[in-house]
């Protein structure tokens, strides 16, 4: 099969999840996403390593897993730290700080 | 047949061995139940642990060596910015030592987080590699986003250690996307082979590949280095972290940033830079702008500075774009100036923070020159310094700067640079201002809700009796903050030295600037 199409795929997976960032307003939801452009980036290497025979894109797609499990890990940790001390769970909401 | 083992150089892995065990072991010290231990002790192993990390750094000077199979580069432009990345530091736990976050978010794991960013940043500085700049600016960024988030009852600090992991991960997924695409067109991860992949293969620097890659790859980097247009989280982070985790990551972070980018952009993609160069300069002078200008109405300190480290990125995107020797020796010649003179201005925030209600506002500075002139006169420097008046160590930082854009066939980038000086000067002077032109303010009695607490002021108080003392400081109470003052005039003194002797720190810049092989 043409590497286009998992490229294609790829784009769209990753779009998915930058709009997804950007219009969700629970931040579980928004890590959700993140974790769907990381995963698109996996695919792009994946199919990459297979187009060029190498196996440097499937070692990055590993390492990019572990990195992306450390960073779901921390958000879960602070979204706990926040709704304990009962602060609402919205981004809309948290506007103590404005730019 | 026994498998050959690799060589491994111990010895240009020495700085990375040593924040790795350094981590360890103070993580594990704050286990320990004595509270002496783990207020004074902890601090004190971190300190030798970065002290040690600058003493392995300046040992490995001069080398010029790939290591772990080419993926990292032990040469002076890397050593000369860990030993940035230890100033950095070190100076955040001296300023950390009587704040409520580490008391908060305990001692081990808050000076073990702030190891293992350090560490990130050494990883970042000298990465060779696409997988290893990835994993560098994790490594740095995902302890940072939990020590913004580490005044764990206020909930200021929350909200921006959520804001910073939010944009910090989009941007870091953006940039991860912007490798695979580089992956994808030059079939390497190497720098070297990438730029021979690029400078060998025809049609491939204008390929839809390469040039999307590189598009997604700056605008990660711009979320990283707080450049304009995707500079919006900063003022919000800067002001909501702790006043330490905030002096720590606006210096050192900026330093790694910059390393990895000009690593990265003047070494492996040198060869497109006819496509790369017009975009790093507009987002430059957007930068200048958007920074200038949003400073401008700030009357939060820690506000003022984030806008200001706006614009400051903007200048020092500029000598990235000049891509030559010279724009490498003014980066870091600038990376190590912003160093000093942000840390001074961080570390009087920090004292007057503890010592009146207001808070980071700039009323907290207001009458500064007449109470505490050790206090006033790192101040005063740090933003003439910032703002590039002459005898100080900013002037001479501008000043390469503007030499490195003009004989860089970028004159308008200078321009550039020079009237976003003078824009800067409104707001830098208007801190000098307070501090010398007027009165000790009288704060209200019940009206102050200090930074420093915050959110539910009488568990704080019952939680921490030294904050809780704080709380009640009227302006002229005597509280000894002996060793926020001693950075202050430390890296004050700094900002002067470097600004009428330059040639020591010049040396040392230009030794790293000449690492890159550029010419």
């Amino acid at each position: 099969m043409d590497i286009g199409w998992y490229l294609a795929v790829s784009a769209l997976v990753f779009c998915t999840g930058a709009g997804g960032v950007l219009v969700r307003r629970n931040p579980l939801v928004i890590l959700l996403c993140l974790e769907l452009m990381l995963n698109a980036a996996n695919l792009a290497l994946v199919a990459f390593a297979r187009m060029h025979g190498s196996g440097d894109g499937q070692i990055f797609a590993l390492i990019v897993m572990v990195v992306a499990a450390c960073e779901v890990t921390i958000g879960l940790g602070v979204i706990v730290a926040i709704h304990r001390r009962r602060l609402p769970v919205d981004v809309d909401e948290l506007r103590e700080l404005r730019g | 047949m026994t498998p050959e083992a690799p060589h491994i150089d111990w010895a240009g892995l020495s700085p990375i061995v040593a924040l790795t065990a350094g981590g360890i072991v103070v993580l594990a010290a704050g286990l320990f139940r004595g509270a002496w231990l783990r207020r004074y002790g902890v601090p004190l192993l971190t300190l030798l642990t970065l002290g040690a990390t600058a003493g392995l750094s300046i040992w490995q000077w001069g080398e010029d060596k790939a290591i772990v199979s080419r993926a990292l580069a032990v040469d002076d432009l890397a050593m000369f910015l860990n030993l940035l990345f230890c100033a950095g530091a070190i100076a955040a736990v001296v300023l950390a030592l009587r704040d409520s976050s580490p008391e908060e978010s305990g001692h081990g794991e808050w000076h073990a987080l702030l190891i293992s960013s350090v560490l990130g940043m050494t990883v970042l500085a000298s990465a060779q590699n696409l997988v290893v700049v990835f994993l560098g600016f994790e490594l740095l960024s995902i302890p940072l986003y939990v020590m913004c988030a580490t005044n764990l009852r206020r909930s200021k600090s929350l909200e921006s250690g959520l804001k910073y992991l939010i944009v910090g991960s989009v941007g870091s997924a953006t940039l991860l996307y912007g490798l695979a695409m580089i992956y994808g067109a030059t079939g390497a991860t190497g720098f070297e082979q990438i730029a021979t992949a690029l400078s060998s293969q025809a049609g491939l620097i204008d390929d839809p590949l390469t040039l999307t890659g590189i598009g997604l790859i700056v605008v990660g980097f711009c979320f990283k280095v707080s450049a304009a247009p995707f500079h919006q989280w900063t003022p919000d982070v800067y002001e909501g972290a702790p006043t330490p985790v905030t002096a720590f990551m606006a210096v050192a972070t900026k330093a790694a940033a910059f390393g990895a980018f000009v690593r990265l952009f003047d070494v492996a993609l040198i060869d497109a830079a006819t496509n790369w160069s017009p975009l790093l300069a507009a987002v430059a002078v957007a930068s200048i702008v958007v920074g200038n200008v949003g400073a401008l109405t700030q009357t939060s300190l820690k506000r003022l500075l984030a806008w200001s480290s706006i614009a400051q990125a903007g200048y020092m995107l500029a000598a990235v774009v000049v891509a030559d020797r010279e724009g490498v020796e003014a980066l870091a010649f600038y990376l190590a100036v912003y160093l000093v003179m942000n840390l001074a201005a961080f570390a009087v925030i920090v004292a007057r923070e503890r010592e009146t209600p207001f808070g980071d506002d700039i009323r907290s500075l207001a009458g500064l020159g007449a109470s505490r002139p050790a206090l006033a006169w790192p101040m005063t420097l740090a933003m003439l310094s910032l703002a590039g008046i002459p005898a100080t160590a900013g002037f001479i930082g501008k000043f390469t700067l503007i030499g490195a854009t003009v004989d860089g066939g970028y004159t308008w980038l200078g321009v550039a640079i020079v009237v976003g000086s003078m824009l800067s000067l409104y707001y830098y002077l208007r801190v000098v201002a307070a501090m010398w032109l007027s009165d000790v303010p009288v704060p209200a009695a019940r009206e102050p809700v200090p930074a420093i607490a915050g959110g539910s002021p009488e568990l704080d108080a019952a939680a921490d009796p030294e904050d809780g003392a704080g709380q009640d400081a009227g302006p002229d109470r005597p509280v000894s903050q002996a060793e926020a003052t001693a950075v202050a005039v430390l890296f004050g003194a700094a900002t002067l030295f470097f600004g009428i002797l330059p040639s020591p720190l010049f040396d040392l810049a230009r030794d790293a600037g000449s690492a890159l092989g550029l010419l």
